[in-house]
């Protein structure tokens, strides 16, 4: 009974997009547009060295040449390169030596958006509460890391990605773009060469992180993109579980979010990286507005045991383009995929992802459930390939999709490559909309309509929701609710 | 970009290529730098094809030929042999039509024989079912191992039909069978199944594409394959729901074994659905032998070759089973103990 009184709590809870406020703070733009002397202005912004200015000119030089991929499910107006401002930040006349420098405006969105910021604020909540750093990223800068000092004394290293580039030139002139290389497709490439900000986390070798890394985007300004990038590297022996999450204002134009995440796992070594997305999805009636989300995240994991689990609850965007993948490299090492891909409205989802099998006896699980209503179309993409060499490579692939109404469409296109004569790979997909028996049952229990379809929702997505942190399970519990809001009756 | 296309302009650019998303796993383009002519007409004795002596009408066909239509408006089981043989180099293009009447019963064994020689073979057919008729369609593909050959169906059928299709190859130096079945009546009723025995470097590609556009269709899909040596399968199933089809009822199975090293295969089974009371499901698995069923068969006293042969002929016999016309289906067993060298 605790979890239909739960759900039934969740029901009860349910709203409209609740993040799609604004916050009117003072901001610093660079000029509209893209050029060579856009990408000089931000780096220029950043006080970057030398070598991370010829990166990314080099990258906006391969960018010009490279063509918009096509081939994806989903369909928009061409983007007008030229009309999104391509730097925003909050203006600020020297960066914050602590938290109460920070403009309180910021720290009064973050607080809306329920983040604990404050430590304090943290630390003074239920004894024994998770503690999570957090990291958190407004418009197109990092504005404020907590828990650093803990971090640092564990030998963590988590801080914006800008800080990282000036204080630990070594490890980012090493690992990035070594996962996702620069022109490895259009809007990498474009991350590239104009990325603002975003998380860096070094785990040295041996140390299990002391606690739960988070960040958390949020996309303010009016007519701007948001690129930023992120970097984790964990090295031999050593784990961190990392937590993403994501907001944007309402708006009637669209907005471009095109984030580059690359992980990195040595010997022994695992990482947790968890996302509950909630980009604001455009008017569900009109289909105006709302995020663009072409992100293009991957794992590899070089050491022999390397460990890599993706988790995602995917519930807003206007347009989802994402493929978190896993390239097991190293022998028996593993990767997993679980994800929850939620379309309602008119949204459009193209997710899934790709394990590549590189070594012997790689394994790679991938558990993923779609959720169309209204008139959105959601698609599961997922590549499975077995190299030669990776002999013993074993793959459990499951993809659900669950249709609610006769408007939605879903759909699973999934590729598999067996390369060697060692290899075991199994796939199973099915597609069905909610049972009536089962809604009948429910109903005939005392449950409504809508409660009944949560539910029964809740259940199909289990298996996804119990792979998320503690914290995230709730929330993204929670945000199933919401974006199926109206989806029945 | 087809086949077709590139042979009637010859025009190597038009010929599919990696990139075109349908045929990224079967390049046409990058494997053709120069397209034969043309070939002559045939003269001498035309081979009559392994289902001659089946049918109640056999047609054979020595590399090209006119398009020329079949119908059949018998509501009995009509049998008709269809044998296409390719015999030396050049391009051979053949197409046809085949119409079964409303409430009609025809079985159309297709078969496909190659030579030695480097040709380039394409076949269209054109194949329309009526409302309440029944076509059960075999292909046997004996292509050569030098052979680069194309053959394309496109089925349409009417309300209530009946459509059911195997198709049994064991590859070329490229090939592709391609089937694609648009259902617009209610009711209509699938079957496509497929096996594929390759060894060597040979080369196997079935595809398919049923378009769900009435209501209360069925589709029952079932492909297996073993691939040795050097060679490489390719399974493509893509299962379409329009809006509207409600009721419809897909099941799509592909399975594969993988008994060499520098083997591969290649799939993509798809599910499109556009409708939401439907029933839709598909399962892939490739891999290397059941180790526990290959030591169940030892530890009762079996050798080794012995226990993979019989493991091997249950996995495709499953297929084969589903086969209805009786003489096809046996003529279908001696070609999977054949196959596989039992």
């Amino acid at each position: 009974m605790a979890a239909v009184k739960q759900t039934v709590e969740h029901v009860e809870s349910l709203e409209k997009y609740k993040h799609g406020f604004v916050t009117d703070i003072e901001q610093d733009f660079a000029p509209k547009g893209l050029s060579p002397d856009i990408v000089r202005f931000i780096s220029a912004k950043k006080n970057e060295p030398a070598w991370m200015l010829e990166y990314r000119l080099d990258a906006y030089e391969r960018w010009l040449a490279m063509d918009e991929p096509e081939w994806a499910k989903v369909y928009f107006p061409r983007i007008d390169y030229q009309d999104s401002y391509y730097y925003a930040a909050p203006k600020e006349k020297v960066g914050p030596a602590s938290l109460d420098e920070v403009d309180p405006d910021i720290l009064a969105t973050y607080a809306k958006l329920g983040i604990p910021l404050r430590e304090q604020e943290v630390l003074a909540g239920v004894k024994g509460a998770p503690r999570y750093a957090v990291d958190a990223v407004f418009d197109s800068v990092s504005v404020v890391t907590t828990f650093k000092k803990e971090l640092a004394e564990a030998g963590v290293i988590f801080c914006s990605m800008s800080e990282a580039i000036r204080e630990h030139p070594e490890l980012v002139k090493k690992y990035l773009s070594s996962v996702v290389p620069v022109s490895d497709n259009y809007y990498a490439c474009l991350n590239a060469a104009v990325f603002s900000d975003g998380s860096f986390v070094y785990v040295p070798p041996g140390v299990r992180c002391p606690m739960e890394l988070s960040t958390y985007f949020r996309i303010n300004a009016e007519n701007s993109g948001q690129f930023e990038r992120t970097l984790i590297i964990a090295d031999k022996g050593s784990y961190v579980s990392y937590l993403e999450g994501c907001t944007a204002p309402m708006r009637d134009e669209n907005q471009l979010h095109a984030a580059v995440v690359e992980l990195i796992i040595l010997d022994d070594a695992e990482i947790k990286y968890s996302t509950v997305q909630n980009w604001y999805p455009g008017d569900p009636e009109t289909g105006k507005g709302g995020i663009y989300n072409f992100v293009t995240k991957r794992a590899d994991c070089r050491g022999d045991r390397a460990k890599v689990s993706w988790t995602q609850v995917e519930t807003g965007s206007a347009i989802t383009w994402k493929y978190p993948s896993c390239i097991l490299r190293g022998e028996s090492s593993v990767g997993e995929f679980y994800s929850i891909a939620i379309t309602n409205g008119r949204q459009q989802a193209d997710t899934g992802t790709k394990m590549i099998h590189l070594g012997a006896n790689t394994r790679s699980r991938i558990i993923s459930k779609g959720i169309s209503a209204g008139r959105s179309s959601n698609t599961y993409r997922g590549l499975v390939s077995a190299h030669p060499k990776a002999k013993g490579a074993r793959n459990f692939t499951q993809c659900d999709s669950l249709l609610i109404g006769k408007t939605c469409a879903a759909h699973t296109v999934p590729y598999v490559e067996a390369r060697n004569g060692q290899c075991v790979f199994e796939h199973e997909a099915t597609t069905t909309k909610l049972s009536e028996d089962q809604l009948f049952y429910a109903m005939q229990r005392g449950l409504s309509q809508e409660e009944a379809v949560q539910l029964l929702v809740n259940g199909f997505v289990k298996d996804v929701l119990q792979e998320l942190p503690m914290e995230f399970a709730v929330e993204a519990q929670k945000l199933v609710a919401i974006s199926l809001e109206g989806s029945v009756g | 970009m087809s086949l077709a296309t590139a042979l009637k302009a010859n025009d190597v650019t038009q010929l599919p290529s990696k990139r075109d998303e349908d045929w990224k796993w079967t390049d046409l383009r990058g494997l053709l730098r120069v397209l034969p002519p043309p070939s002559e007409p045939f003269a001498g004795e035309a081979p009559v094809g392994p289902f001659a002596s089946l049918a109640n009408l056999p047609i054979h066909v020595v590399n090209a030929s006119d398009p020329f239509v079949i119908r059949s408006a018998s509501v009995e089981p009509y049998v008709v042999a269809l044998h296409f043989a390719a015999l030396g180099g050049g391009s051979h293009s053949a197409s046809a039509q085949v119409e079964v009447a409303d409430g009609g019963h025809l079985i159309l064994l297709e078969s496909y024989e190659g030579d030695g020689a480097d040709y380039v073979a394409n076949l269209d057919l054109k194949i329309t079912v009526g409302a309440k008729a029944r076509l059960e369609r075999i292909v046997l593909a004996a292509d050569g191992a030098e052979g680069v050959s194309v053959s394309i169906a496109e089925v349409t059928l009417g309300a209530e039909a009946q459509f059911a299709q195997t198709v049994l190859t064991d590859g070329a130096r490229r090939q592709r069978i391609e089937t694609r079945v648009a259902h617009p009546g209610a009711g209509a009723a699938v079957r496509l199944d497929g096996a594929y025995l390759l060894a060597g470097k040979r080369h196997a590609d079935l595809t398919t594409v049923v378009e769900h556009l009435g209501v209360d269709g069925t589709t029952s899909q079932l492909t297996k394959g073993v691939v040795r040596d050097q060679s490489r399968g390719v399974f493509q199933g893509r299962i379409v729901v329009a809006e509207g089809a409600d009721r419809t009822d897909a099941r799509m199975g592909h399975h594969a074994l993988i008994l060499s090293d520098k083997a591969e295969v290649d799939a993509k089974p798809e599910l499109l659905i556009f409708a939401d009371d439907v029933q839709c499901a598909h399962g892939n698995t490739i891999g290397a032998f059941d180790q526990d069923a290959l030591f169940y068969a030892q530890q009762r006293g079996m050798p080794e070759e012995v226990a993979r042969a019989l493991l091997t002929e249950a996995f495709v016999g499953e297929v084969i089973d589903r086969i209805e016309h009786e003489g096809a289906r046996e003529a279908a067993r001696l070609w999977a103990a054949k196959g596989l060298g039992l």
